[in-house]
C-alpha cells in the first residue's frame, strides 16, 4: 500500500493509443464518420492534460491565493464555454449570467467542501481547491446544460400555455412555474442516479486516484462520499440559480414572450 | 395616417373612428379618452435575412367603451398582431397603444391583461378537471383579493356559453374543441375584463359552438358594457350588436363603416 503510484513511462503512454486507433478502426468499418472527432479528441486530450499539468506545478509551487482563483475562474469560464454550446437556442442571450452563475456557485461550493468538511488550512490550497473545483465543475455543467436545453425546448414547445396564463393575468414566473420545474428536474436527475449506483457500478474517479496513490480504501471512500454529495448539491444549485435567472430572460419588457 | 375613412358613419352608429395625432398623454387614466386607442403605431416583423415586415404603419385607432369592433383582413395581413398589441403581447415600433388614455407600459403586465383578455385561436387548457382549468386565473398573485367563485357561479357561467352540461370535474382535456373554446371564454369572462380581444375564436368550432361564442361576446358587449375587438377570417353575422368594421392589409389600417344589423 505505501508503494506508492507507479509511473507510466512516455512510451507506454503512447501504447495507451491502441485504445484510440480501436475506437477508429469501429469508425471507419461501420463508415461512423467519427475518425476526424477522435484525432482531434485525441489530441486535445494530451494537449490539455500536458497542459494543466504543467500550468498545476507552476501554481502547487507558487502558492498564490490568487493564482488559484484565477485558475478557478479561466477553469469556470472553460465550463460556461462547453456548457453553452451545448445549448442549442440563439434568440435568447444567456452566456455572461451563465459565467457569472455558474462561477459564483462552484466557487461557493468548493469553498465550503475545503474549507468546512476538508477542513484544509488555508481553504484555497490548490492540492485540494483545484482538483475538487474542477470535480464540482465538470459535473455540474452537464446538468446546467441539460436543465437550460430543456428550459428553451419547453418554452417553445408549450408557447400557448406560457400565453395563455400570462393572458389570465399570470406574470412571467407564474406562466412558466411548471417549465422551470422540469427543467431544473432534468438537470438534477443524473446526478441523483449516479449516487445510486455509485460503489456498485463504478469506483469513481477520486477514490480510484486515491487508492491508485496508495491511501487506505476506507479513506478514500469518505473523500467519495463528500464528492458525491457536493456534485448533487452543486447541480442543484446550478441548475435552479441558472435556470431561474436564465428564465426571466425569455420574457421581454411587460413579461412578452421571447421563445415561440 | 394610415386609417382614411372609407365611408361615412350613419348618425349614432359612429362608435369607432380615427384619430387625430396627438401627443401620448401620460400618466392616470382620462375619463373622456377612448376606452382603447392607437397612435401613430407602426409594427414590423424582422426575421433575419428578410427585409421587415410591415403589418402596422402608423396606424391611428380609437375604441369607445362597449364599442364591438369587426377586425377583417386577408391572412397575415397582422390582425392577430393588433389584439397582442393591446395586451402587451407584442410591443410597437412606434407609436402609443393607450387604454383608457394610459399608455399599456405605464401599466403592470399582470393588471393590463386581466383588464384586457385575449383569447387565443386554438383554446389551451391545462391537465385537471374543468373546475381546476375555471379556477386557474384566481391562483394568480394579480388576483389577490378578488374572489374564488363558488362552483354554481361557475355553472352559471357555463351555461350561459350554452356549456351548462359540461361537469365541473370532468378531465379538461377529454372536451371538444368547441367545447375547450367556451370552456377557455367563461374563464377569461369570470376574470371581470373591461376589454375583450377574440382572435378568429370561432375558427375550429362547430355551429353550435360558433353561434354560442359569439352570443357570448355579444352580450359581453351589450349586457355588461364591455368592449369587443373581433377578429374573424370568416362571414361574421352580427345577432344583437352593431359593429364597426376596420379592414387591415398592407399594413395599412381602414376604416370601413358602422355596419346596422
Amino acid at each position: 500500500m505505501d508503494a506508492g503510484v507507479i509511473d507510466i513511462a512516455p512510451w507506454r503512454l503512447l501504447l495507451a493509443l491502441v485504445f484510440t486507433l480501436v475506437a477508429g478502426g469501429c469508425s471507419l468499418a461501420l463508415k461512423l464518420g467519427l475518425g476526424r472527432d477522435i484525432l482531434i479528441g485525441t489530441v486535445r486530450t494530451f494537449a490539455q492534460l500536458f497542459l494543466m499539468g504543467w500550468v498545476l506545478g507552476i501554481v502547487f509551487a507558487v502558492d498564490s491565493p490568487w493564482l488559484v482563483m484565477g485558475l478557478f475562474l479561466i477553469m469556470a469560464a472553460a465550463a460556461a464555454q462547453t456548457a453553452r454550446g451545448r445549448v442549442k437556442e440563439s434568440a435568447v442571450a444567456f452566456a455572461w449570467p451563465m459565467y457569472l452563475g455558474m462561477t459564483s456557485v462552484y466557487l461557493l461550493v468548493t469553498t465550503m467542501v475545503t474549507g468546512a468538511i476538508v477542513h484544509v488550512q488555508p481553504w484555497w490550497k490548490p492540492q485540494y481547491f483545484l482538483p475538487i473545483g474542477g470535480m464540482v465543475l465538470g459535473n455540474s455543467m452537464n446538468s446546467v446544460a441539460v436543465a437550460l436545453d430543456r428550459l428553451f425546448a419547453d418554452m417553445r414547445a408549450r408557447a400557448a400555455m406560457v400565453e395563455m396564463k400570462l393572458c389570465l393575468g399570470a406574470d412571467a414566473a407564474e406562466a412558466s412555474d411548471d417549465i422551470v420545474r422540469t427543467a431544473v428536474r432534468a438537470g438534477m436527475i443524473p446526478s441523483i442516479n449516479s449516487m445510486m449506483a455509485v460503489g456498485l457500478v463504478s469506483l469513481p474517479g477520486m477514490m480510484t486516484g486515491q487508492i491508485l496513490g496508495g491511501s487506505d480504501p476506507t479513506q478514500a471512500i469518505h473523500y467519495q462520499i463528500v464528492v458525491m454529495l457536493m456534485i448533487v448539491g452543486a447541480t442543484a444549485l446550478g441548475s435552479t440559480i441558472l435556470t431561474l435567472i436564465i428564465r426571466r430572460r425569455c420574457f421581454g419588457p411587460g413579461d412578452r414572450p421571447l421563445l415561440r | 395616417m394610415a386609417a382614411s375613412q372609407q365611408s361615412a358613419a350613419t348618425p349614432g352608429s359612429a362608435l369607432a373612428q380615427p384619430v387625430s395625432k396627438t401627443a401620448a398623454p401620460s400618466g392616470a387614466a382620462r375619463a373622456d379618452a377612448p376606452h382603447m386607442a392607437l397612435r401613430a403605431v407602426r409594427f414590423a416583423y424582422q426575421r433575419p435575412g428578410d427585409p421587415p415586415k410591415v403589418v402596422l404603419a402608423d396606424a391611428d385607432m380609437a375604441v369607445p367603451r362597449g364599442a364591438f369592433i369587426l377586425l377583417t383582413g386577408p391572412s397575415g395581413a397582422g390582425k392577430s398582431t393588433l389584439l397582442r398589441l393591446f395586451c402587451r403581447l407584442e410591443e410597437a415600433d412606434a407609436g402609443a397603444v393607450l387604454l383608457s388614455g394610459q399608455p399599456v407600459d405605464e401599466l403592470s403586465p399582470a393588471v393590463l391583461r386581466r383588464r384586457v383578455s385575449y383569447l387565443q385561436q386554438t383554446p389551451t387548457v391545462v391537465p385537471g378537471s374543468v373546475r381546476e382549468n375555471l379556477l386557474l386565473p384566481f391562483a394568480f398573485k394579480s388576483a389577490s383579493g378578488q374572489p374564488r367563485p363558488a362552483d354554481a357561479e361557475l355553472s352559471a357561467r357555463l351555461a350561459r356559453l350554452a356549456a351548462g352540461d359540461i361537469p365541473l370535474s370532468q378531465e379538461a382535456s377529454t372536451l371538444s374543441v368547441g367545447q375547450r373554446q367556451r370552456l377557455c371564454l367563461a374563464r377569461a369572462l369570470l376574470t371581470r375584463p373591461e376589454v375583450l380581444l377574440l382572435d378568429e375564436p370561432v375558427s375550429a368550432l362547430d355551429a353550435e359552438s360558433a353561434r354560442a361564442v359569439l352570443d357570448a361576446a355579444e352580450s359581453f358587449c351589450l349586457d355588461d358594457g364591455g368592449t369587443v375587438v373581433l377578429v374573424s377570417h370568416a362571414e361574421f353575422t352580427p345577432a344583437r350588436v352593431s359593429p364597426v368594421q376596420y379592414a387591415l392589409s398592407g399594413g395599412v389600417l381602414t376604416w370601413m363603416q358602422a355596419s346596422s344589423t
